[in-house]
């Protein structure tokens, strides 16, 4: 996807936000104290944005960022060059979704090992070296947060501590 | 009263554990530092969850340790194998890597090591002279004053971070829409919620700023699978003996360079957003500027190792004296100190220095003390160092990413913190790919109370806006600001438009109509005396008819 494409997809997806935002001001809650309403500001910022973001549709539309073109291959080169990036934000949500089931030493340390073998390789060896490294350092994190900093992370359903 | 805190801090700094704790940080920092791809400010951000059982004054010389290590590490990697370990040690290459290549590394390093001590050092004697001035300064200011640095700070951010002024812009006022989230600090109504329980109080601000920042540039740094399997540096980096005894005699004999450059390195970090990016390459410049033999620039010139180490260095010093004194985060490494400060309850302000002078001076002691431990431990941090560089990628990223999730849960003990880390690392990289600067928006989101709080004040106070404009620090601020967004223009296009010959001048004489405007004597002196040289400089360039560079060179 042309970069120009991108930032005009882009600029008009700001402008809605900003809309909806702005909208959204109007159900702020106003009071009976204050001199100024608690609306005033988010206001102000949201004016200035849109002011902004006309800017910027109007320069992606006259072709300003053309220059900034790096990379073409429509939706398939889009997905190709964001596939790493994507799949980790999506193996960090479903860390997130079983936390409280897996509790935090187990969770974290399958998260790091799958990662390492999604970005590294899957073959054994290497799986094998991943398990150690994920073991050794999420293990001595755990342990670090546990009884150094006594902070009490999540213990799952699996693994009870506490 | 000075001595005495600085012997109240000395006392609370002095103790084994914190010595311990900043020995440990400035290590973290040099090897932090000298990994390319690993900037200073995620070392700060893996800090700083460690830092939440200690004292201020611990957490803080840890954090202090990191940052001038961080300065200083990237130039183990700069000089041996040409490629910089931070974006403030870029011009450290240009001459330290051929020094090195010449068969001298380790007197190459030495410069360097010595340089950035002593930039630090001068900064640090900078910072805690000018801090406490600078704080009575602020106390001057009033909301008006307060919301027009605001604005300010967030222009030249957006001005200096991109190539894009609009792309910052909406950055920072994404950053500032981000802040209006949640409960209203004032009056205690709810915003933007839509009735999503966890944000009924806002997004924390520390995971916001990790998010946007660490996490999706580590996220960045993986989208290569080839790239992210390959060892962190190219082979060639090795442990080398430092020559420190030649090192220091050459440093000192050129100390005009060093002082030069070390005030550049303070001045810039004075500036918001300019950090020790900017300033390495400004004190390189001016240092070949001002060289008898420019053309040894790039071949091992010693003069070109010390001008960007000690700029780098001292622009720490620079960018505290900001935060220190006025509650302004100079950059994005300062704005997570700040969130450092409040979770321990401290909130910079122009009467901070008064009102908390142990952990003040403690904060300056402990920046000066870093300079040295950072010459001790840099023989050693790069044997470490070679040894981080065999690591791959993909390791690193994995035990990061998992260990930012732990880091951010154990700020408020609550797990959305850590889906707000996920959220805003989407946003973050998705930005990055847009080509919008996210140093505005980090800013915009730190910022964002500040400003509210001090507009909610000036308007209750009184609902005259002239007020902004006819009070003289806020017109100041607003007249930087307005020529701050032209500023990265300016530094472009210098002597090369016919405008930029205007520039330094028309802003000169504005910035001195709200100095006319102060009371007692010096600050109009001084106005006069900058606009009759800006005068002096317009009457000069029409003499010889607003020649461009190019065409004076005909």
């Amino acid at each position: 996807m042309a970069r120009t494409h991108r930032d005009i997809i882009a600029a008009v997806f700001l402008l809605v936000l900003t809309c909806v935002f702005y909208a959204a001001t109007f159900t702020i809650k106003k009071t009976s104290f204050g001199t100024v309403g608690s609306d005033v500001w988010p206001r102000a910022v949201l004016v200035g944005q849109g002011v902004l973001c006309i800017l910027y549709l109007a320069n992606a539309l006259r072709g300003r960022y053309r220059s900034e073109i790096t990379r073409g291959g429509g939706i398939a080169g889009w997905f190709s060059t964001y596939r790493n990036a994507m799949t980790c934000f999506a193996m960090y949500g479903v860390f997130l979704v079983t936390l409280p089931y897996l509790g935090m030493l187990i969770g974290a340390t399958l998260f790091v090992f799958l990662l390492f073998n999604f970005l590294g390789g899957w073959e054994v060896r290497r799986m094998a070296v991943h398990g150690a490294i994920a073991v050794i350092a999420m293990g001595a994190m755990w342990a670090v947060f546990t009884y150094g900093l006594r902070v009490i992370l999540p213990e799952g359903e699996i693994l009870r501590i506490w | 009263m000075v001595i005495e805190n600085i012997i109240a801090a000395a006392d609370a700094l002095f103790t084994v554990p914190t010595m311990a704790l900043m020995v440990l940080g400035v290590a973290a920092g040099l090897i932090a530092g000298a990994i390319p791809g690993f900037t200073i400010t995620m070392a700060i951000v893996l800090t700083l969850p460690f830092t939440f059982g200690m004292t201020p004054i611990q957490g803080l010389a840890t954090m202090l340790g990191v940052y001038v290590g961080g300065f200083s590490g990237g130039l183990m990697a700069g000089i041996l194998t040409g490629i910089p370990g931070t974006p403030s040690s870029v011009a450290t290459t240009f001459d330290g890597f051929p020094l090195a290549r010449q068969g001298r590394p380790g007197l190459a390093l030495g410069i360097g090591v010595w340089a950035s001590f002593f930039g630090g050092v001068i900064s640090a004697v900078l910072l805690m002279t000018m801090a406490p001035q600078l704080a009575r300064i602020g106390l001057e200011f009033g909301p008006w004053d307060f919301f027009s640095l605001v604005l300010f700070a967030l222009t030249i951010t957006a001005s200096l971070s991109g190539d894009n002024l609009v792309k910052g812009l909406i950055a920072g006022t994404l950053g500032l829409l981000v802040a209006t989230v949640g409960s209203d600090e004032i009056n205690g109504v709810e915003r933007f919620s839509f009735g999503f329980e966890p944000i009924e109080q806002g997004f924390a601000f520390l995971p916001v700023l990790v998010g946007l920042f660490a996490f999706s540039q580590l996220l960045s740094d993986v989208q290569d699978r080839q790239a992210a399997r390959r060892p962190l540096m190219p082979p060639g980096a090795e442990a080398v003996r430092i020559e420190h005894a030649q090192a220091i005699r050459e440093v000192l004999s050129r100390w005009g360079n060093l002082i030069r450059s070390s005030l550049i390195g303070v001045f810039t970090g004075i500036l918001p957003a300019a950090g020790g990016s900017i300033s390495n390459i400004l004190a390189y410049d001016q240092a070949k500027k001002a060289s008898k033999t420019p053309e040894l620039f790039g071949s091992g010139c010693i003069d070109g190792i010390i001008a960007p180490e000690s700029a780098n260095n001292a622009t720490a010093g620079g960018a505290l004296i900001t935060m220190m004194a006025l509650g302004i985060p100079g950059d994005i490494v300062t704005a997570i100190m700040l969130g450092a400060l409040l979770i321990h309850d401290v909130v910079p302000s122009p009467t901070f220095i008064n009102d908390q002078p142990t952990l003040a001076y403690g904060i300056f002691l402990a920046f000066f003390l870093a300079n040295f431990i950072m010459v001790a431990m840099q023989a050693v941090c790069l044997r470490a160092f070679v040894l981080v560089t065999k690591v791959r990628m993909y390791i690193l990223t994995g035990v990061i990413l998992a260990y930012c999730g732990i880091g951010i849960f154990a700020l408020n003990n609550i797990i959305f913190d850590m889906w707000t880390l996920l959220i805003f690392g989407v946003i973050g990289l998705i930005m990055k790919t847009l080509g919008f600067p996210l140093a505005p928006m980090i800013l915009g989101v730190v910022l964002g109370h500040i400003a509210e709080l001090n507009l909610n004040r000036a308007l209750s106070i009184s609902d005259d806006l002239t007020l902004f404009l006819t009070r003289p620090w806020s017109l100041f601020f607003l007249i930087l600001g307005a020529f701050s967004i032209f500023f990265a223009q300016y530094q472009k296009l210098r002597g090369k438009v016919r405008w930029t010959l205007i520039y330094p001048s028309a802003m000169a004489i504005c910035l001195a109509v709200p100095l006319f405007m102060m009371q007692g004597a010096v600050r109009p002196t001084i106005a006069g005396v900058v606009t009759m040289f800006s005068v002096w400089l317009l009457w000069r360039h029409k003499r010889r008819g607003w020649k461009l560079v190019d065409e004076v060179r005909e």
